[in-house]
């Protein structure tokens, strides 16, 4: 109940946080609800299914590519390219997984790191279809129709600021559910013991794929909301540096915990805005506090205080 | 058929390469079980070292290889302090998890130290051309082939020959018992990171004349050198020898006769197959669980 | 209740398996009745566990035939065996560590469920008759195994002797025809092995289970089952009866001859 309240506190403090604040902290928010519903994403596949994955950044490009190419194409607009870039970023989610059924540990973390590569590489050089490195840029989101009819207009960083809101919070929910569900449950019994989940009858090649796929989905939406605000996207969006954030978001803040992500996410977007002149290092100190983070509290923060509270 | 050796010989010289860094990968992990992804890194910063000692320090070619052998040493000592040794007694993904963390620390200082432009290394020896038959080489390219022949010479002398060697060799088969037998593991340890380390950085002071040098070159080095540690099985040098040639020569074909934009993902390709059909590689023995 | 005795449930039929050059199980053939206890037994390294394993198919015969309740089952992988109505416990304890000892019951119970993302997310199912229905059962299992109180703590907070109740619950939950058993009574103490050797045979008499059980601890296989097999060197020396089996000349000369050997060697 404490949860549910602390929650819906949060999320009104988030929607009105635009009456309160200029238009670089409402761009600020936004980039940690993308980086929250990433993190998030990640922690189903990896954190509760025990699969690792460093192409969290590749999912992400997928999605946002749908959405330009799309958008460009078929002129579809922000409410179209969400389940298209979630649908899209999934069935690669699913490719993906399928590799995954054979390999564990180090020969997946390679193939994920090959995967986001060969990603990163068609985008980068598919100039035709792509734009290449130069990237594609998208019109305003601008006025949302069914059928020719104007419901409303998303013309304002604010509306869309909402919108991102909006999307994170049902993101945000829907993996909540997941991860306490007869699903979640597999996939942490996936991650536990392969074997033994096998011998109860669990189906483990279903539970990994659909914990990939969840996984992918998630990206897909984030990479969608991300074309729409910057109007735009480039290949250089979606390295394996984005990737590499991603994990430390969620090892730092606890893997396998549900709010660990979200924490994580918040605070290495929050970092760097009060780094000042050291803004620029901030990949350097992610990767430091990443080695630091797994080295000296492998479950994270969430976890720490868990084991500190459950003693 | 003149330009055909020509492509294998090019082959060889790339290939040379993914043998040195693939061949400190596979110690690395065989004896100590550590999956590095900073491996990159050690021939990042090799190429770095290389282009210091030439331009700043102004050494000439074979006082600069021994330079780049010992700072890299140094690097290796440093990321076992940081990679294994707090690591013992966790499961993989701790290091795992970890080494990619310091690849992005190390790509990111290397930045902010160098800056992004790539730079190229030139050495008295770049411009010397040598011809066999009909293959042309500038002299710095043959001795990446030479050098890889020489350092892996010696590297099976010493597994073979010496103590040091034999207690790697023990460490690989099973690490309590070669505890109990008296190696000491640590100091084995750092000799394998110091290794693997060395001959990465050679691979990258020597490559920096041919791919040039720039924070992420690592990337794309690391993912060939794991490419070849899987065909040539998890852990087995010579396997990693072989295909690491292999590699370099069937790339250099690919760019030769299919397309160049190819070249990279050929690499890709054969590794998610070989991970998928044969995980023990190309040349390793299949373990059945029991 | 009464047993079908003489329908087997479960048959092996000239199951071979080898790693590298060893021949770990050679041509065996065993069969367990509907109702009946079945004891494999054999000294160290007779291929005891890899026939378990055989059996639950965490590996696959590279010769022979698998009938379970009549059907081929061989090459089908665990999974599909576990939900044919096959369930085991293992020598070294297995559960699902970060899990609650209710959760580690649910799981078993899961084959029977649907589950799919979008109903997860649309939170269907936590209402759901059925998962309402399988916590009850997990609790009725539960308080059987008198582990009621343990219901909602981490099952790594057990005691071993615990542990293993919560795996033979574990096996319940989903309601096999045929209970696999390796080696349940290691690292039991005494008073403990006599609680589990009632347990197992209140399986049997209650429930009407067959139990095919892998043991090192004599007293057990004398005290339950009602015919066993004994292997040495991947090959069935003998079966029959537990009494007559132990006077069997083969099955002494396997135990103490490779204790000899051993002795010799060591």
């Amino acid at each position: 109940m404490r949860n549910i309240s602390l929650s819906l506190a949060g999320i009104l403090l988030l929607a009105l946080l635009p009456f309160g604040v200029g238009g670089y902290e409402v761009n600020v928010a936004m980039v940690i609800l993308f980086y929250v519903i990433l993190a998030v994403g990640l922690d189903l596949v990896s954190g509760y299914c025990g699969q690792f994955s460093f192409a969290t950044g590749a999912f992400y490009g997928l999605g946002a590519y749908t959405a330009a190419i799309m958008n460009r194409d078929l002129g579809t607009s922000v409410f179209v390219n969400l389940p298209a870039g979630a649908l899209v970023a999934g069935l690669f989610g699913l490719l993906l997984g399928i590799p995954a059924l054979r390999l564990k540990g180090h020969f997946l973390a390679i193939v994920t790191i090959a995967f986001q590569t060969i990603v990163y590489l068609i985008i980068s050089q598919w100039t035709s279809f792509t734009g290449g490195q130069v990237g594609l840029t998208m019109a305003n989101v601008g006025p949302v129709t069914v059928f020719g009819v104007t419901l409303f207009e998303i013309a304002s960083l604010r509306a869309y600021y909402w919108l991102t809101l909006v999307m994170t919070v049902i993101c945000v929910f829907a993996a909540w559910r997941l991860a306490n569900s007869r699903l979640g449950r597999e996939w942490i019994a996936i991650r536990d013991d392969e074997t033994l989940a096998a011998a109860v009858g669990l189906d483990t090649t279903r539970g990994k794929l659909t914990a990939f796929v969840a996984s992918a989905a998630l990206a897909g939406i984030a990479g969608v909301l991300t074309a729409h605000s910057l109007r735009g996207v480039t290949p250089d969006d979606f390295t394996i540096w984005i990737s590499a954030t991603v994990v430390a978001m969620m090892v730092i803040g606890g893997r396998g915990t549900f709010i660990g992500p979200i924490i994580g996410a918040i605070f290495l977007v929050l970092m760097p805005e009060f780094l000042g002149r050291f803004a620029e290092y901030k990949m350097l100190i992610y990767g430091i506090l990443l080695v630091v983070a797994i080295t000296v509290m492998p479950e994270g923060v969430v976890g720490r205080l868990r084991q500190r509270s459950a003693r | 058929m003149d330009l055909f050796l020509q492509y294998i010989a090019n082959g060889v010289v790339i290939g040379s390469t993914y043998v040195l860094v693939a061949v400190g990968l596979t110690l690395i992990f065989g004896i100590l079980g550590v999956v590095n992804f900073a491996h990159g890194e050690f021939y990042m910063l090799g190429g770095y070292a290389g282009i210091m000692a030439v331009t700043v320090l102004g050494l000439p070619v074979l006082p600069a290889i021994g330079f780049v052998l010992a700072t890299s040493a140094i690097v290796g000592v440093a990321a076992e302090a940081i990679l294994h040794k707090p690591m013992k007694n966790r499961d993989a993904t701790s290091s795992i998890i970890s080494s990619f963390g310091l690849a992005v620390a190390l790509q990111n200082a290397a930045l902010i130290a160098f800056g992004p432009q790539p730079q190229r290394l030139q050495t008295s020896f770049s411009t010397i051309p040598v011809e066999i038959g009909p293959i042309f080489l500038p002299l710095q390219r043959l001795m990446i082939p030479i050098m890889m022949v020489v350092l892996i010479s010696v590297l099976y002398v010493v597994l073979r020959y010496t103590w040091t060697g034999r207690s790697l060799r023990a460490m690989a088969q099973h690490q309590t018992v070669a505890r109990l037998c008296g190696v000491q593991v640590e100091r084995v340890a750092v000799v394998t990171f110091m290794v693997g380390a060395a001959l990465a950085g050679v691979a990258g002071m020597l490559m920096s004349s041919v791919f040039l040098v720039y924070p992420i070159v690592g990337n794309m080095i690391a993912l060939k050198a794991f490419t070849v540690v899987i065909l040539g099985g998890m852990g087995n040098v010579a396997g990693a020898a072989v295909a690491g040639l292999v590699l370099g020569i069937v790339e250099s074909l690919t760019s030769a006769y299919i397309s160049n934009s190819m070249r990279d993902v050929v690499g890709f390709i054969v590794v998610i197959l070989v991970l998928l059909f044969r995980p023990q590689g190309l040349f390793g023995k299949a373990v059945d669980r029991s | 209740m009464s047993a079908d005795r003489g329908v087997p449930i479960l048959e092996a039929r000239g199951i071979s398996k080898r790693f590298g050059g060893v021949v770990a199980v050679n041509d065996v053939n065993l069969a367990v009745n509907k109702g009946q206890i079945v004891g494999l037994i054999g000294p160290n390294g007779s291929g005891k566990s890899t026939m378990v394993n055989l059996v639950s198919g965490e590996l696959n015969a590279d010769k022979g035939q698998f009938l379970f309740e009549g059907a081929d089952i061989t090459g089908l992988p665990t999974y599909r065996r576990a939900r044919a109505g096959m369930a085991r416990s293992f020598q070294l304890l297995r559960l699902f560590t970060s899990l609650t000892v209710e959760d580690n019951l649910l799981l078993a119970s899961h084959m029977r469920m649907k589950t799919s993302i979008v109903g997860s997310i649309l939170g269907r199912e936590s209402g759901l008759a059925e998962e309402q229905a399988a916590r009850r059962k997990a609790r009725e299992l539960l308080a059987w195994f008198d582990l009621e109180a343990f219901a909602d703590k981490p099952a790594s907070d057990l005691s071993i002797g615990q542990q293993r109740m919560v795996e033979l619950a574990r096996g319940m939950m989903s309601e096999p025809t045929l209970f696999v058993l390796d080696e349940p009574a290691a690292g039991l103490s005494p008073p403990n092995v006599d609680k589990l050797i009632l347990l197992i045979r209140r399986l049997r008499d209650e429930f009407g289970m067959s139990i095919l059980l892998v043991e090192h601890v004599m007293r057990v296989v004398r005290d339950l089952c009602d015919h066993v097999v004994v292997l040495d060197s991947g090959v069935k020396i003998a079966e029959g009866k537990p009494d007559a089996v132990v006077k069997d000349p083969l099955v002494v000369e396997a135990y103490i001859g490779s204790g000899w050997k051993r002795r010799a060697q060591g």
